[in-house]
């Protein structure tokens, strides 16, 4: 039997009608179904073999008590810590509802959960200051603090620096000595030439003038040598501690600042120690330098 | 006084010996097969030209420098075979060398000096410190035995490696132009001192452009362009 | 003349550098000595002072006893562990950041630690300080300080002192609470920038208006018998935590915090001895090419190869030996220096030593040392033992 011809105007939009609202209702069980998404570390995700779309459950305690599942949308690089050089971060990130629902006692009520901090991008960040004084002033039991004073944590690197800078200073007092040892024999190679120009007549100031120089030009090509013997290293070092940590952190930098600082202890000190050889030289006879 | 029991035979024996130095112009014969005998108590001046192979043939016989080809035996033995040990023992206990430049190490006094190839070859203290004043007084020198070579004129430099070259009694003696940084009285005192050492029983070899040097040996070879080209006997 | 005396007389010729040679050794000798000290002194020191604390084992909920999240039910737990048969002693131990007021200046940070103990062996139990006036603190109203509030206040024991405490969060203002200085103690486990409190968990509870709960930091477990079988037998009856030994805190601590101090040190100590190696190497044969006329000298008056070669390495190692002796006393003195410097260094414990004298690391100081004169005489040995010997001579006098 045939459809009746009246009867298809209705049926059809009827129809979309009906799969419109079955297809919607599929999409809402969906989406309820779907379970909330996280962010898992590199290091956790590689070492439990997740991907992204894997499914996981969380819980606030290793006999999974409230455990609750959560599908993960994306793997991110932790920002490298340097106070947790070593330690692995297999971290995971949820939005803070998702956070506070799985880490509420049971006897709480929700909104009564507490959190760390709060973070607050300012419209004019040069009023940090003045926009701290006022939480401070306004909201007692609250700590408000500009982002450049949470140098706490800085502590442990500012010491670092002081210790690499007593390791430093050791290691150049060390290599003036032994500057001042390769110099001297260096003078000493040359003490006849020196000798002899003394004879024929060129005065002391003349001689040490041109050993000024020629300390100088040396002192200057080590010290480029140098520079470009860290650039290089820089690499070299930066490349096996991030291999050894597995970490982002850069180690070794060397900046305009530690160039010219470097440049501008090696240049004088090299010219030094080569003056100073040659002075104790040149205060001998020219006929005893001469001699050999 | 002896420092040497001597024996008329062979001490040096040099058969054919040529020394050839590789350049990079290309080789350099210094020393063309020369054939040559140096008995006990030979006295002997090799002069020649700069550049004639004075000097290499020299280093040859004290086995300082081996020759490129030909043989040669020191007391009837082929040194070409022994090792660089057993020919520094060699020099050490049968050779002694006297060079221009003296060598004397600076650091060290006379008598330690003269000491040290005594101290090398394992003599005892007693006998070391024995042996080190006899030959100071033997050169002349018993009252500088103190003082380092700074301290000493050339000609007393010279008398000071003459005694260190004697000090384990060699049974040949070599100098490479002793008197060659000395003036003319200083350089016949040194000329006297060998003679003695001479007439004392050990052979003895100088390479000299002195002529009066060379007119004390009983033999004087003439070399020229490597070879041997005559001999005076005196 | 044997070799010894023979180097002596040679490095004694030219005195100004020889000295330099010595000097320059010394500094880095003294720097190597340092970084040798330092590559295992924290953990040296580190376990020193865990074991000197009295307790074994450490249980906690995270990877760091003391960091991380708390134990939860710590009383139950207490109770579990302190019952098990290897195990002697339990402590629990709370920390809380507390604020002691200060007439007309800032108030005093200090780190409040409230201990309760429990011993089914009846065994006698300390908390982790040690009371060198007055008396141990007792009930909920009384505590021990440290030397350096003491100082502040000009306080001792019979005093009081009014502070506030924050137990549950960073950042809680809590009303202030006075309490009764029972003692004065030292606290190893105290942290530099950081003074310190002492007293019961009813203490904390005071001073956190009761807001404590049954959260601590941390378990302390003194055992019977064998410290890791006793540790075995706490992991079994409490699986969600960690429970470490003192060996197992100092190898975790190994392989995080500490280890960058090894890593610098073994940056440090290749640094130091190719830079000696250098210096000798360049010494010795500057020296050696100076002086090539009279070694061939030697050579043809009858030194053996094996003798000239001899000479140089006794050079080396005078020099080295000279150089090192002199490293020992100055490497002690720099790193007195930098363990002072480092100490600095927020949340490291103020018994805590980075820089600690082993026979070990002198051991591997000598042998670096040994093998510094060693490397650095080879090239300059080379050098005179394929000496030509009539080449030279025929040189010097050309010369």
């Amino acid at each position: 039997m045939e459809p009746d011809r009246e009867d298809e105007s209705f049926v059809k939009p009827g129809l979309f009608l009906v799969a419109f609202l079955a297809f919607s209702s599929l999409a809402v069980l969906h989406a309820q179904d779907t379970p909330p998404g996280i962010l898992v570390s590199r290091q956790l995700a590689a070492s439990e073999g997740l991907t992204v779309g894997s499914i996981v459950r969380l819980s606030i305690d290793a006999a999974g008590t409230h455990a609750k599942e959560f599908t993960i949308v994306g793997i991110y690089e932790p920002t490298p810590d340097p106070a947790q050089l070593g330690v692995v971060p297999r971290e995971v990130r949820l939005h803070l509802p998702d956070l506070l629902d799985l880490t509420r006692p049971a006897a709480s009520v929700a909104g009564t959960e507490f959190v760390s901090s709060i973070n607050v991008a300012l419209v004019h960040p040069d009023d940090a200051e003045g926009f701290s004084r006022d939480v401070n002033a306004r909201m007692p039991g609250i700590l408000a603090r500009p982002s450049s004073e949470a140098a706490g944590s800085a502590g442990p690197f500012k010491v670092l620096e002081r210790f690499h800078l007593a390791i430093a200073v050791v290691t150049i007092m060390a290599s003036t000595v032994f500057l001042l040892a390769l110099t001297m024999m260096l003078v000493d190679e040359r003490r006849e030439t020196v000798g002899v120009l003394r004879l024929i007549g060129l005065p002391a100031r003349r001689v040490l003038l041109q050993v000024l120089i020629e300390g100088a030009l040396v002192a200057g090509v080590g010290a480029a040598f140098g520079l470009v013997l860290a650039v290089l290293s820089e690499g070299l070092i930066n490349a096996f501690f991030q291999w050894r940590y597995d970490t982002a952190l850069v180690f070794v930098r060397v900046t305009k600042d530690v160039a010219l600082t470097s440049v501008a202890i090696a240049v004088p000190l090299g010219t030094s120690a080569t003056v100073a050889a040659s002075w104790a030289l040149l205060r001998r006879g020219g006929l005893r330098l001469a001699r050999r | 006084m002896k420092v040497n029991d001597n024996a008329a035979h062979a001490v040096v024996d040099a058969r054919g010996v040529s020394r050839v130095f590789a350049m990079p112009a290309g080789p350099v014969v210094a020393v063309r097969e020369v054939t040559l005998q140096i008995c006990g108590g030979d006295h002997v001046a090799v002069r020649g030209p700069s550049g004639c192979g004075k000097s290499t043939l020299l280093h040859i016989l004290g086995c300082v420098d081996a020759p490129s080809s030909g043989t040669l035996l020191f007391d009837n033995q082929d040194v070409s075979g022994l090792s660089d040990a057993r020919r520094s023992r060699l020099r050490l206990r049968h050779i002694g060398f006297v060079f221009q430049r003296f060598f004397l190490l600076p650091m060290l006094t006379a008598s330690e000096n003269v000491e040290l190839p005594l101290s090398e070859a394992g003599v005892g203290k007693k006998e070391r410190q024995q042996r080190t004043r006899e030959l100071l007084e033997y050169v002349g020198l018993a009252s500088r035995a103190d003082h380092r070579p700074s301290q000493l004129s050339g000609g007393e430099m010279q008398r000071v490696a003459i005694a260190r070259a004697l000090a384990n009694r060699p049974r040949l003696l070599l100098a490479d132009e002793p008197t060659g940084e000395l003036d003319e009285s200083t350089g016949a005192q040194i000329a006297t001192l060998l003679d003695r050492v001479n007439r004392d029983g050990t052979a003895l070899v100088i390479v000299t452009h002195d002529s009066t040097l060379a007119s004390r040996a009983a033999r004087v070879l003439l070399m020229r362009d490597g070879r041997i080209e005559g001999e005076q006997r005196r | 003349m044997r070799a010894l005396g023979f180097a002596a007389r040679s490095l004694v010729r030219q005195p100004a550098r020889a000295t330099l040679g010595i000097l320059g050794v010394a500094a880095v000798g003294a720097l190597l000595f340092d970084m040798l000290l330092l590559s295992q002194g924290l953990l040296v020191s580190m376990r020193d002072l865990l074991e000197h604390s009295g307790w074994d084992i450490r249980v906690s909920a995270g990877d760091l006893p003391g960091r991380g999240p708390r134990v939860q039910n710590s009383l139950e737990v207490a109770r579990r562990i302190a019952a098990l048969p290897l195990v002697r002693s339990t402590l629990r131990v709370r920390m809380a950041d507390a604020q002691i007021d200060r007439p007309s200046s800032t108030p005093i940070r200090a780190a409040f630690e409230g201990v309760s103990a429990l011993s089914t062996t009846g065994a006698d139990m300390h908390p982790p300080w040690t009371v060198t006036r007055g008396r141990e603190a007792r009930g909920p109203h009384e505590v021990v300080i440290d030397d350096r509030i003491a100082a502040a206040l000009g306080v001792g024991p019979g005093g009081t002192i009014t502070l506030r405490a924050s137990c549950v969060s960073d950042r809680e203002s809590l009303p202030p609470v006075r309490v009764d200085v029972a003692g004065i103690a030292e606290f190893p486990f105290a942290v530099s920038d950081e003074d310190a409190i002492g007293g019961t968990f009813e203490a904390l509870q005071t001073a956190c208006s009761g807001n404590v709960g049954d959260d601590a930091d941390l378990l302390l477990v003194t055992s019977t018998g064998d410290s890791n079988e006793t540790a075995a037998a706490i992991r079994t009856a409490v699986p969600d935590l960690r429970a470490m030994t003192n060996a197992e805190v100092v190898g975790r601590l190994q392989q995080t915090g500490f280890s960058y101090f090894r890593q610098i040190s073994t940056v440090l100590t290749t640094v130091t001895v190719s830079f000696a190696v250098l210096l000798i190497t360049v010494l010795l044969t500057v020296s050696v090419n100076q002086r090539l006329g009279e070694i061939a000298a030697l050579r043809a008056l009858g030194f053996s190869r094996s003798r000239v070669v001899a000479d140089v390495l006794s050079e080396s190692a005078l020099i080295v030996g000279s150089g090192g002796l002199l490293s020992l006393p100055l490497g002690l003195l720099l790193a007195s220096v930098l363990d002072r410097i480092l100490k600095d260094m927020p949340g490291i414990p103020v018994e805590l030593h980075f820089f600690v004298f082993e026979s070990e690391a002198l051991t591997i100081h000598i042998v670096l040392l040994v093998a510094t004169a060693i490397i650095a005489a080879l090239y300059p040995m080379r050098i005179v033992s394929t000496l030509p010997i009539a080449a030279t001579l025929r040189a010097e006098v050309m010369d």
